[in-house]
């Protein structure tokens, strides 16, 4: 009887864990006949050992913690600086006019491409990537609160109106609420984003972080340790989004009437 | 009953709580609550050409009369009810209110939405409240007046509900006493029973006019439902639509509560159904 909600779950999820074992499977049959040097196509259960001998040894957890620290300030940084941007522009429409055009053009560029000029401006240090992952949180959490600001409904506009609502109480008891599902879709692209770029700036530069691991990995030919990196790296941001999203799914839970 | 001990509120601004001797401050609060509406005609532009919804419209609303507004769906009800509101102000003719032209919204005018229109984050209790947001008032106050008003309307026990949690006449229930909260002079109300059964409707329109009788408000209430128009206006406007404008006023002239049975009343229920184009129910089915 107990076992019964989990067991639900578990069924309504076999065919998405299905997929991650099939995967492995191709992997270790492929492997199995030795088309691929095995210092190349590393065995799967070779980079599962791989994987708890750095779990063992601490390092993957000291790398891991180092990544996590970086994402954490730089999504803060550019998370923040998103809302307070978002909502600027969504509450003083001539505020977008002047910067929207600029706002949309920024966008347009991956946000691996600022790399060079950033580590041109601020050397290789954690500045440069703190500021990378800033830009990266920033436009997902801008957008989606700016959306989530001009899309309040009008019909509860016309209530705050006529209660003569004032600054205070319109933020607190229409505008974020109403803009709340939306922003928080923001916040976790950006989250999912933010982890990634780390990643990607550790590559280029850095003596700790998952990255870091991985470039190391890589010069010193142990494809295995690029691997366990490639696999952390997957499950460290699955997990993360799915945290996000029951915050998400929770906080969305009214229903808000259509129109 | 609870609701006959309101406190009264701190408010500055209102006629019935200045000191002057009562004879004067009853004749100016009865001259500081009038609704004048003075030849009022209003369009929308659609596709960048004027579409007119109402021309003409004048009507008075003294205080603490109950007056219904019946009329074809899109012949401007609501949009009048914006008007007088104050929540749009792009029109043509004159609203004024105690003598004074309407401005915008004010705490004075009530309105409930066609639609209940609460905040679905918010809890009946959190949406009562709400509208004291432009107020100074302190908590105790507030909690006494929520707790009062949701009494009235009879929401005892789903205070603390979501309004997805509740029905849709109990959402409208929970709108009206917003909209009552603030004690305004004069309550619009949008088709606030459109969305009930039959036979909740009939228990509802009791309960506005106990509320209507408990508190002295003017209320402007819309309707499509004749009968209702009739078993609770003391006057009937009846619009016609296209663009939308006055073909009639009846004084009911009968004292409230009334038996809906009463021979008058079916008769004047006649009256009005004759001012509509169709008036097949009632010819062929008698
Ligand atoms: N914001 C708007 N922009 C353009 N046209 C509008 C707008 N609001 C209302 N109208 C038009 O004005 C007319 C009257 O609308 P209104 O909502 O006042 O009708 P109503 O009498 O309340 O109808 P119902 O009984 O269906 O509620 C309709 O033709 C509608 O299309
Ligand atoms: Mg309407």
């Amino acid at each position: 009887m107990q076992l019964s909600p989990a067991f639900g779950w578990l069924l309504k999820r076999l065919p998405s864990l299905l997929s991650p074992f099939i995967l492995i499977g191709v992997w270790e049959l492929v492997a199995q006949t030795h088309l691929f040097a095995a210092n190349i196509l590393i065995p799967p259960q070779q980079v599962f050992r791989t994987f708890l001998d750095l779990l063992a040894d601490g390092e993957l957890i000291d790398n891991i913690k180092a990544s996590g620290a970086r994402v954490l300030s730089g999504f803060a940084i550019g998370a923040g600086a998103g809302l307070i941007a978002g909502m600027a522009m969504g509450l003083y429409p001539a505020l977008e006019r002047y910067f929207g055009l600029l706002f949309t053009v920024i966008r347009q560029v991956p946000f691996i491409a600022w790399a060079p000029l950033l580590i041109v401006a601020f050397g290789i240090g954690e500045t440069f990537k703190i500021i990378i992952i800033a830009n990266a949180a920033f436009f997902p959490v801008a957008l989606s609160t700016l959306d989530g600001v001009r899309n309040v409904p009008r019909h509860l506009k016309d209530v705050a109106a006529l209660f003569r609502f004032d600054r205070l109480a319109l933020m607190r008891s229409l505008v974020l609420p109403a803009a709340l599902p939306s922003i928080l879709t923001g916040v976790r692209l950006a989250l999912s984003r933010s982890w990634m770029i780390v990643v990607a700036a550790e590559l280029f530069a850095a003596s700790s972080g998952i990255g870091h691991m991985m470039d190391w990995g890589r010069q010193m030919f142990q494809i295995d340790v690029v691997m366990v990196g490639v696999v952390v790296t997957g499950v460290v941001g699955f997990i993360l989004d799915q945290m996000l999203r029951q915050v998400e799914a929770h906080f969305s839970s009214w229903k808000l009437p259509s129109r | 009953m609870a609701v006959s001990k309101i406190v009264q509120l701190p408010t500055a601004n209102r006629a019935r709580e200045t000191h002057e001797p009562p004879s004067i401050a009853v004749a100016r609060r009865h001259h500081a609550t009038e609704l004048v509406v003075r030849n009022v005609s209003k369009s929308f532009n659609i596709d960048r050409r004027p579409l007119p919804v109402l021309q003409d419209i004048s009507l008075v609303a003294q205080p603490g009369q109950f007056i219904t507004i019946v009329g074809a769906s899109g012949c401007g009800k609501s949009t009048l009810l914006r008007l007088i509101a104050g929540l749009d102000r792009d029109f043509e003719g004159e609203i004024l209110f105690g003598g004074r032209p309407v401005s915008g919204p004010s705490l004075d005018r009530g309105l409930v939405f066609q639609d209940h229109r609460l905040f679905p984050w918010l809890t009946i209790e959190q949406n009562i409240a709400s509208a004291f947001s432009s107020r100074p008032i302190d908590t105790a106050t507030k909690r006494l007046l929520v707790k009062d008003h949701i009494a009235l309307v009879g929401l005892n026990g789903f205070e603390k509900a979501y309004p997805h949690q509740v029905s849709g006449g109990m959402a409208q229930r929970a709108a009206i006493a917003r909209a009552l909260v603030n004690e305004p002079d004069i309550l619009l109300l949008d088709e606030p029973l459109g969305a009930v059964d039959a036979l909740t409707r009939l228990y509802l329109q009791e309960e506005l006019q106990r509320i209507w009788l408990q508190k002295g408000v003017t209320m402007i209430m819309v309707t499509h439902d004749i009968e209702e128009a009739v078993f609770l206006g003391d006057q009937v406007i009846v619009l016609q639509p296209r663009p939308g404008r006055i073909s009639k006023v009846i004084d009911v002239g009968l004292t409230q509560p009334r038996d809906r049975e009463d021979s008058r009343i079916l008769k004047l229920k006649k009256e009005i159904l004759g001012e509509f184009h169709n008036p097949a129910p009632i010819n062929y089915s008698i």
